[in-house]
């Protein structure tokens, strides 16, 4: 049950469309380019979260699956 | 192909027993999505409806007409509209061509969280006061800029999917949403060449200026009409009409005849938006002509998805999901009639600037895009949630009619209201002078305007229905395994 690459690509993208929505938040001019970058990087590290969240839940089911039940993962 | 090689095809168990994992947990979310903007849509447009017919309700800067008007239009839209063509491709490209979504759960699932972010970042501008002032584009620069990110990852999950398909056809639905897909990003990326004044800044400059730019927006905005409310659902329509009436579809040669005038025809047709202008003359008539060539392939295809009921008829008596898509297709005929003759210039004289266009709006907007919608989910609710029917189809036919009575107070009342004004407007006494003040012709439309808002609460509360419809059937006991693979072939819609 190892790290898919699309889950890699998928939230490093994340991390770096956060770190822009900080930065824009950081020097935002008006109110729609601040609300807009805090928005994005929160947005951003949820999203990292229900990666890391979905990605033991897959390891956990395939540990339950072989240990309970006896039987192969599904993926 | 002959009927023969069909026969030889369909005989082939092997693609009949092989199954495939279908990613349908994404598509559940855009139709749970669809549902919850399509509610959102109508009720910002109840609100702003009051706000036409008794402006004391323009209650504060945040919730004024201006502000609240593309809240409206981009519920419907992009929010309503928009996630009912990302579920039901997603859908429709993993059945008919055989395949899993490609490019996995983390990559769906970023298209889907990724526009809902767009959604309410768009709102949210509009709102704040923050919008480039260009209908049916107007979230700034930097919300273009996050939707171009997720159109692509979009492209890239529906095209990676036809590339690895196990069916050797693509199915001609498929063709319509490519076709959307491809456009959208086209005619998004060139209507929104902008130079912000800083990348801090919300605000930016147009590339273009004057009757240039007015060009550049009504080829983007009659081809968001053509590509996204017309293609993408002429794609759900091929689909689920067939399914709906388990018959094939009438003419698969008119189907492909019908995409490729359309695609062809329709993106010339922009400029009849700007007749009476500083455009130049020879332009506004191409873009008549244009339009009222339309009116063929448009026709070609409404008259394709109604005689696929040819033998099923009486389906539409049973199955309220059906009747939804059948009317749907007609009010699809009438409002790409109504469009050709609205483009005639001494049409438009009258018609320009009047109510009469916002009832050919809703012709389209309600009667084609939410009912093709609704007869999809009510086709996909069942499905995806796994349940052997709906809650209650007496429910839905009360949805049905509900619906249909709102379109018709809400589009008549236009019409009359429309027609009103354009004659008003241009009235003379005889000595040459104007007739009527505007102020007049906005008093004398007030009670349209009642009549329109009362539509628009029928259709409402006709959507209210359809959502307690579908919690009920996700929460019913009745449950019925189904087959993730359904029986290959050709019988109906390429599966």
């Amino acid at each position: 049950m190892g790290l898919e690459i699309g889950d890699l690509i998928i939230g490093l993208s994340m991390l770096a469309f956060s770190l822009v929505g900080l930065f824009l938040a950081a020097g935002a001019h008006d109110n729609e380019m601040y609300v807009f970058g805090l928005s994005l990087a929160g947005w951003g590290t949820v999203f990292v979260f229900g990666l890391l969240h979905r990605y033991f839940d897959r390891r956990d089911a395939a540990r339950v699956a072989i240990s309970v039940r006896g039987e192969q993962p599904h993926e | 192909m002959n009927d023969a090689a069909y026969a030889a095809v369909a005989a082939q168990p092997s693609t009949a027993s092989r199954a495939v994992d279908y990613n349908e947990a994404i598509v559940k979310k855009f139709v749970i999505a669809s549902i919850f903007w399509g509610v959102v849509a109508f009720l910002v447009g109840i609100y702003i409806a009051t706000e036409l017919a008794w402006p004391q309700f323009n209650l504060d800067q945040y919730v004024n007409f201006g502000r609240l008007r593309p809240v409206h239009t981009s519920a419907a839209i992009f929010a309503f509209g928009g996630c009912a063509l990302f579920g039901t491709s997603f859908y429709v490209v993993q059945r008919t061509c055989r395949a899993r979504l490609f490019g996995g759960e983390a990559l769906a699932n970023f298209v889907f969280w990724g526009y809902q972010f767009f959604i309410v970042m768009a709102a949210l501008s509009y709102v704040m006061g923050y919008s480039k002032s260009q209908e049916y584009a107007e979230p700034p620069w930097h919300i273009d800029v996050w939707l171009t990110v997720v159109w692509v990852a979009y492209a890239v999950i529906f095209i990676g999917t036809l590339l690895k398909r196990q069916e050797p056809h693509i199915y001609v639905a498929n063709w319509f949403y490519l076709a959307f897909i491809l456009t959208v990003a086209v005619l998004h990326i060139g209507n929104n060449i902008y130079l912000p004044i800083s990348v801090y800044s919300a605000n930016a400059y147009s590339l273009t200026a004057g009757v240039q730019n007015a060009m550049i927006q009504w080829w983007y905005g009659h081809n968001a009409v053509g590509f996204f409310l017309t293609a993408g659902f002429l794609g759900m329509m091929y689909y689920f009409i067939p399914k709906a009436a388990n018959r094939p579809v009438y003419s698969y040669r008119l189907s492909i005849v019908h995409f490729w005038s359309l695609i062809f025809l329709y993106i010339w047709a922009g400029p009849h938006h700007l007749h009476w202008t500083a455009l130049p003359d020879w332009t506004q008539t191409l873009g008549a002509a244009f339009s009222i060539m339309l009116w063929m392939p448009s026709w070609g295809g409404m008259i394709n998805g109604i005689m696929t009921l040819s033998g099923a008829w009486d389906k539409l008596r049973t199955d309220p999901g059906l009747r939804f898509s059948v009317t749907a297709v007609g009010f699809y005929g009438m409002s790409t009639f109504e469009g050709p003759v609205m483009s005639v210039r001494d049409v438009n004289a009258l018609a320009h600037y009047t109510d009469w266009v916002i009832g050919h709006v809703h012709s389209g907007a309600l009667g084609w895009v939410a009912f093709i919608t609704f007869g999809a989910l009510y086709y996909l609710v069942p499905v995806l949630w796994k349940r052997e029917a709906l809650y209650s189809t007496r429910l839905a036919s009360w949805h049905y009619w509900i619906a249909t009575l709102g379109i018709v107070f809400y589009i008549t009342s236009m019409w009359v209201a429309g027609i009103m004004e354009g004659l008003m407007w241009r009235a003379y006494d005889k000595f040459g002078f104007l007739q009527y003040s505007f102020a007049e012709s906005v008093v004398a439309v007030h009670p349209y305007y009642v009549i329109r808002l009362m539509g628009g609460w029928m259709f409402f509360i006709g959507a209210l229905i359809m959502v307690y419809n579908f919690i009920m059937t996700v929460y019913s006991q009745s449950t019925a395994p189904r087959d993730a693979v359904l029986p290959a072939g050709l019988a109906v819609a390429g599966e």
